[in-house]
């Protein structure tokens, strides 16, 4: 069930992807980077609030003409900065939306992610709030609107003895501390939680992507100062208690549950609102992800070189002082609650190397579903000579949809739960040993891959950029990465493949990345 | 090509930010109609009759806890009826807030009532014996479109304001 459900949202996601990957290479797709992305949206709205907080002044009857002066009289920056506000608010809103969507429909709320996806949950409760309270500072028509609503639904809380709303029904009875508090609330209180909420988001994670490109930041940024001159923000009348606005712009991205306080009531809103969240919380567990073998520490063949640390991308595998007496200081040790059995870990042991011919190839970390000494073994079973030539060996992820077609496109094709998971040693056992003339991987791009790291780990081992590097001796040109969008159809994939063995015919020029 | 594509791209994003910021239109009350907001938050009279402690009894007290009367804490619910001629806008029976029913009953609605003419009555009883509403008020008002009308109990004047 819940896997069809996946699958309706991949089939959304590839609607998309056709427009995406006509306008934007892959490191500059925006749909790659929609948390980093949200978090470049807080910081415009962080600036160009300190802007407009300068010329705020909170108090019921100095609001809206405080505003109004940013607005009319310094419109070419206090204007704009109005506009860069709040657009740039709407725009966290959407990349919040399709974030949550994405890391849904692609499974990954799940196993050890469920304390990402859960701790999300309560950030999606402090933005709202913090844009709803931006609203109340105005104190236009629009404020009086949102003010008045919210109070009807915090009445609904049973737990206050007076009724928040009968305060917004006459001017008289409206203070100033009342602003003070709205001020609090939406430039202090609200943002240190946000802060804090994003920094537990993520600091499970190893080397959490924060920032997009600089490129894309650019781009962003021009794209929304462009609309803030355009189409300046600006306000509806003064709020008059003694009148309700008839017809209202409201902003649906954080008001959109507003009319249903009227049209249902405030009880039903909070049974919706809270009813989402609770089913949100519990989807990680509703139901649970298949159980996975954790990676297993072999001590005999551990030296602690921490760089199965350092490429984890979740933090799974720590060092610790030595416990069986070896010469080295410290060892590795699995978290196995925290461990998705990516492989990466084993992608970046020196000891993984298929190249052993006197011991059992056990390398210091290993997986025990998908074991480096049977990836070796199906490497040298598949090494007959295949139907087509020249003989292309070819490395997909366990989830690739595409292997079936690659393997009647005449490829020889051994599946790995990452690309990252394949020590680089292999690629040249592969093609010093004769097992195959070229190597085509097939992995999810980076910004994608499922296991977050894997394609950027990959890239920078053959590039000789990082540990385990890529033996010198081994040709690069008859290595090609091809990496797919997690929503692509993979259409490319076998046209990539002919493509690379056309090249492997003829005298190599050049090292190449191709996509499709 | 691709640049142009891009900038399309995000065009596109800027149009969707700038047209879900405001569009489409809400529209809160048609333009024939206007609002009645009923609002007050007011304590029932106690159930039952203070009583003066004895000096015996003060006595027995902690000397921080000696105060003269006695009195029940919960309160009587209250009755309430709002009214445009003969039309019943609203008509409730608010229980006393609190797990000792001993706070305040408080009530809030915003009532959407057509513009024009209006013969507005409002009472309320707080003694919890039936008959005649110990608060009440009425007021003919003109009621424009779009407009807020508030109807509340002051509880400095205790009485109701219909304006």
């Amino acid at each position: 069930m819940i896997e069809r459900v996946h699958s309706i949202g991949r089939g959304v996601f590839r609607l998309l992807r056709r427009p995406f990957s006509r306008a934007f290479d892959s490191e500059q797709n925006p749909l790659n980077y929609l948390g980093a992305l949200t978090v470049f949206f807080l910081w415009i709205i962080l600036v160009s609030g300190i802007w407009l907080l300068i010329f705020f002044r909170t108090s019921v009857s100095a609001a809206f003409d405080s505003v109004e002066y940013l607005t009319r009289e310094q419109w070419y920056l206090g204007g704009v900065m109005r506009s860069l506000h709040r657009y740039a608010s709407d725009a966290a809103i959407i990349t919040i939306f399709l974030h949550v969507i994405k890391e849904f429909v692609f499974d990954r709320y799940r196993s050890v992610r469920w304390f990402n996806w859960v701790t999300g949950i309560p950030l999606v409760w402090i933005v709202f709030p913090l844009g709803i309270t931006g609203y109340w500072l105005v104190w236009d028509e629009l404020a009086q609107y949102v003010a008045i609503s919210s109070a009807e639904l915090i009445d609904r809380i049973p737990i206050f003895t007076d009724s928040m709303a009968g305060n917004f029904m006459t001017a008289d009875v409206l203070s100033d501390r009342f602003f003070t508090l709205m001020a609090f609330l939406h430039l202090i209180g609200l943002p240190i939680f946000l802060v804090f909420g994003i920094w537990l988001h993520v600091f499970r994670l190893n080397g959490p992507r924060i920032n997009p490109p600089r490129r894309m930041m650019a781009a962003v940024l021009l794209c929304l100062l462009v609309l803030s001159v355009v189409y300046p923000a600006v306000s509806h009348e003064a709020a008059n208690m003694a009148q309700t606005t008839q017809v209202l712009r409201l902003d649906w991205f954080y008001l959109h549950v507003f009319p249903l306080i009227q049209s249902w009531s405030p009880g039903w809103v909070w049974v919706l609102l809270i009813g989402i969240s609770s089913v949100m919380t519990i989807a990680p567990w509703a139901p649970p992800a298949k159980e996975l073998q954790p990676a297993v520490v072999d001590l005999d063949n551990c030296n602690g070189c921490k760089r199965c640390v350092d490429d984890c991308p979740f933090g799974a595998v720590e060092m610790v002082p030595r416990t069986d007496g070896l010469s080295y200081s410290h060892e590795a040790a699995v978290d196995s609650s925290l461990c998705v059995s990516c492989g990466l870990c084993v992608g970046a042991c020196p000891t993984a190397t298929p190249f052993r011919s006197r011991s059992a190839l056990i390398p210091g970390i290993d997986l025990p579903d998908r074991s480096a000494a049977e990836i070796r073994n199906n490497i040298i079973e598949q090494a007959a000579p295949a139907s087509a030539e020249p003989r292309v060996l070819v490395f997909g992820c366990k989830d690739d949809r595409e292997a079936g077609k690659l393997r009647r496109a005449g490829a020889n094709v051994i599946t790995v739960n990452c690309m990252g998971h394949l020590q680089p040693s292999y690629f040249d056992f592969v093609l010093s040993r004769n097992h195959a003339d070229g190597i085509l991987l097939l992995g999810c791009q980076d910004g994608n891959c499922n296991y977050r790291l894997g394609a950027a780990w990959t890239e920078q081992r053959i590039a000789r950029e990082r540990d385990p590097r890529l033996r010198k001796r081994t040709d690069t040109t008859k290595i090609a990465l091809s990496w797919q969008a997690p929503w692509s159809d993979f259409t490319g994939a076998v046209a990539t493949f002919e493509a690379f063995a056309a090249t492997l015919r003829e005298p190599p020029v050049a090292t190449g990345v191709l996509t499709s | 090509m691709k640049l142009l594509r891009e900038v399309l791209a995000y065009a596109a994003f800027a149009a969707v930010v700038g047209v879900l910021s405001v569009w489409p239109r809400y529209e809160m009350v048609s333009q024939d109609e206007a609002i009645i907001s009923f609002t007050f938050s007011h304590a029932g009279k106690r159930i039952g009759e203070c009583r003066t402690l004895t000096q015996e009894e003060l006595n027995a007290l902690p000397p921080n806890m000696r105060t003269l009367s006695d009195c029940p804490r919960e309160r009587h619910p209250i009755s309430v009826e709002l009214r445009s001629g003969d039309a019943l806008l609203y008509k409730d029976v608010l229980a006393p807030s609190g797990i000792w029913s001993d706070g305040k009953a408080n009530v809030y609605r915003r009532i959407v009532v057509p513009a024009g003419s209006h013969s507005i009555f409002v009472g309320m009883n707080d003694s919890g014996i039936d008959g005649d509403f110990e608060f009440q008020a009425a007021a003919n008002i003109d009621i424009a479109p779009g407009r807020n009308v508030v109807v509340r109990f002051d509880e400095q004047q205790q009485q109701f304001s219909i304006r």
